[in-house]
């Protein structure tokens, strides 16, 4: 394999892992705050891409506008799904809470299919497709887009953790939720706004990879291959997760090109079965956190 | 008063026995075959029932397990002409083994990452299905010729009928029979507790293995059963929203409930016929249907049983009362 062809399928792999890195960040946040694990979230990707498509299709925003709005919309979508469905299940067994978020998945997946049926439909993105060729290497302009877009988040979402109120209470909750409620900290509430940022961020991911997908009632099935990056990165990891994205992203393009492409999806859900078996608290996990 | 609550129950499996023999001969070919699904649907859903309700474990591939003996079965009856009957029995066997392989990581497992896991494997069957047309027929699927019995061709949905009838209430006898015997109890006792399970000598990895390896079981020969009514392989019917119709059945029916698991698949096959006007709709009743049991009605329609009997048994207390405290001894 040439130096070139390698930086190619790295170039590529890392864009396509910087995507699963951010629906893995969007089910890991909401994790560690309530115990939660939305198997739903695929579908909040979906969602998000819907939400950008109609709104770029009825109102004449221009695309860096309807991404923020996008956003907000999502969130707020985040926080009813909180209330009405999850909250009753809080407390109930893991498999109650697995079957809800899923069957909660699956309605959102199946209202949009009632009314857009199968079609894919795009969303054109605001410059040219046309890559940029620096010496043999094609970099698409839609793959820069995605790894700077999502670059820019995770800084964001750094800043946010550390400096913001909200972010500290979510720090808080996810250490320790009675101490969180003895400093004053409403824990319903912040529920309510890890969903909303969990759902607002599957949603950036979902108008993200829009360009390379189409917009299309399946594209929540990339909720599998988040699934596998967060347990890579440990679940109660946010730079595991992202981490576990991007090598997902890597490992999958190179085994693609190297073994044969039709094998490439085997090999994920290969390295999660493995992860589980060998080391299930994950790379960046600790041991002694709740797996069993 | 204490024999009428067996009495019932005998007067209740008597009817469904008689039901489930004699109103076959008087119903269309469509009520054939929607009873030969339901039959097939009440063997998914005991081993399933078995697996989540009795044991604990969340399985999100059941529908592989089914896929693994239909493809099974069905080659097996194709390439090496070996009697449908014989092949059935090696699909489920072959299901089961397979059951045990993904016991292996699912034993060190549990809650959300036994999910992952179990959905793992059906993602990695799902595209071996998929990669290996020439053995699988790939997405386009495959045909599995009617079974034969004694040179008979049960090609029709009746013959069907009364061939499945037997394999699937011996099933459910057998299932009965496991939650009643050690295993079923050792089953129990790891939902409960894992520790105090430990503590009383059972070993909750091997309860585990035996508890995937007979989901896998009854999954497999149901899948096999499924070919034969329906004449066709189509591996869609085997990815996630499959499991999740899987469950949707023990969740509606009763979870940990053997009468839950029958009840929940004889009415989810019949409703989506009862929806046929709202055909399109079906899929997203069948997902409201699954959150709303979980959110309002956890313990299923076999929940309400009780609920329905309460007029009755209050005055069964009262009697009770009178003969002293012996009537409690029965909960």
């Amino acid at each position: 394999m040439s130096p070139e062809i390698a930086l190619q399928l790295l170039f590529s792999g890392l864009s396509v892992g910087s995507i699963y890195a951010l629906v893995a960040l969007a089910l890991v946040i909401p994790f560690k705050a309530s115990g939660v694990l939305n198997f739903g979230q695929g579908e909040m990707v979906t969602l998000g891409a819907y939400i950008a498509l109609v709104l770029s299709m009825t109102t004449p925003l221009p695309y860096y506008a309807v991404v923020p709005l996008t956003l907000v919309i999502a969130g707020a979508v985040g926080v009813v799904f909180e209330r009405l469905f999850i909250r009753p299940l809080v407390k109930a067994p893991e498999f109650t809470i697995v079957i809800g978020t899923f069957a909660l998945g699956l309605m959102v997946k199946f209202a949009i299919r009632l009314y857009w049926q199968d079609n894919v439909y795009s969303l054109p993105v605001p410059f040219s497709t046309e890559p940029w060729v620096f010496g043999g290497v094609r970099l698409n302009p839609v793959f820069v887009w995605i790894i700077v877009s999502v670059l820019v988040l995770l800084v964001a979402l750094a800043l946010f953790f550390q400096k913001s109120r909200v972010g500290k209470a979510m720090r808080a909750v996810s250490q320790n939720q009675e101490a969180a409620r003895l400093m004053g900290i409403s824990v319903e509430r912040v529920f309510s706004s890890t969903w909303a940022l969990g759902t607002a961020i599957g949603a950036f991911a979902g108008i993200l990879f829009a360009p390379v997908t189409g917009i299309h009632p399946e594209m929540g099935s990339l909720i599998l291959k988040a699934f596998v990056a967060a347990v890579i990165g440990g679940f109660n990891s946010l730079p595991g997760a992202v981490v576990g994205g991007l090598m997902l992203g890597v490992i999958e393009t190179f085994s693609g090109a190297i073994i044969s492409s039709t094998l490439k999806n085997v090999v994920a859900f290969a390295v999660l079965i493995l992860v589980l078996l060998v080391r299930p608290y994950g790379l960046f996990g600790s041991a002694g956190t709740r797996r069993a | 008063m204490a024999a009428s609550g067996a009495a019932r129950r005998w007067l209740l499996w008597g009817a469904v026995a008689a039901l489930a023999l004699l109103a076959p001969p008087f119903c269309g070919t469509y009520e054939l075959y929607l009873a030969n699904l339901a039959l097939v649907n009440v063997v998914l859903a005991v081993g399933l029932n078995l697996l989540t309700g009795n044991a604990g474990q969340i399985s999100l591939c059941h529908s592989s397990f089914m896929a693994i003996g239909a493809y099974t079965t069905t080659l097996l009856a194709q390439k090496s002409g070996l009697s449908f009957w014989l092949a059935l029995p090696a699909g489920g066997i072959v299901a089961m083994a397979f059951g045990c392989l993904l016991a292996l990581p699912a034993m060190r497992l549990s809650g959300f990452y036994l999910a992952l896991a179990t959905l793992g494997f059906l993602e990695i069957t799902q595209i071996m299905i998929e990669e290996f047309p020439n053995v699988t027929g790939g997405i386009r699927g495959m045909i599995a010729p009617p079974p034969m019995l004694f040179g008979w061709k049960l090609s029709s949905d009746l013959a069907l009928y009364y061939a499945v009838m037997p394999i699937v209430a011996a099933l459910v006898v057998l299932a009965r029979n496991i939650q009643r015997s050690p295993i079923g109890r050792a089953f129990d006792a790891i939902r409960n507790s894992t520790l105090a399970a430990q503590t009383l000598g059972i070993s909750p990895a091997r309860t585990k293995l035996v508890a995937f390896a007979i989901a896998a079981l009854y999954a497999g020969l149901a899948g096999g059963l499924a070919a034969a009514i329906v004449g066709f392989i189509d591996p869609v019917e085997y990815g996630t929203s499959a499991s999740l119709r899987h469950v949707t059945f023990i969740v509606v029916g009763g979870i940990g409930s053997l009468a839950g698991s029958i009840v929940g698949a004889v009415v989810l096959t019949v409703l989506p016929e009862l929806l046929r006007g709202v055909h399109e709709y079906s899929d997203f009743v069948y997902a409201a249907l699954l959150l709303a049991f979980l959110i309002l009605l956890p313990k299923g329609l076999v929940g309400l049983w009780p609920m329905m009997l309460r007029p009755w048994r209050r005055e069964g207390r009262a009697g009770d009362a009178a003969m002293g405290a012996e009537g409690r001894l029965r909960p």
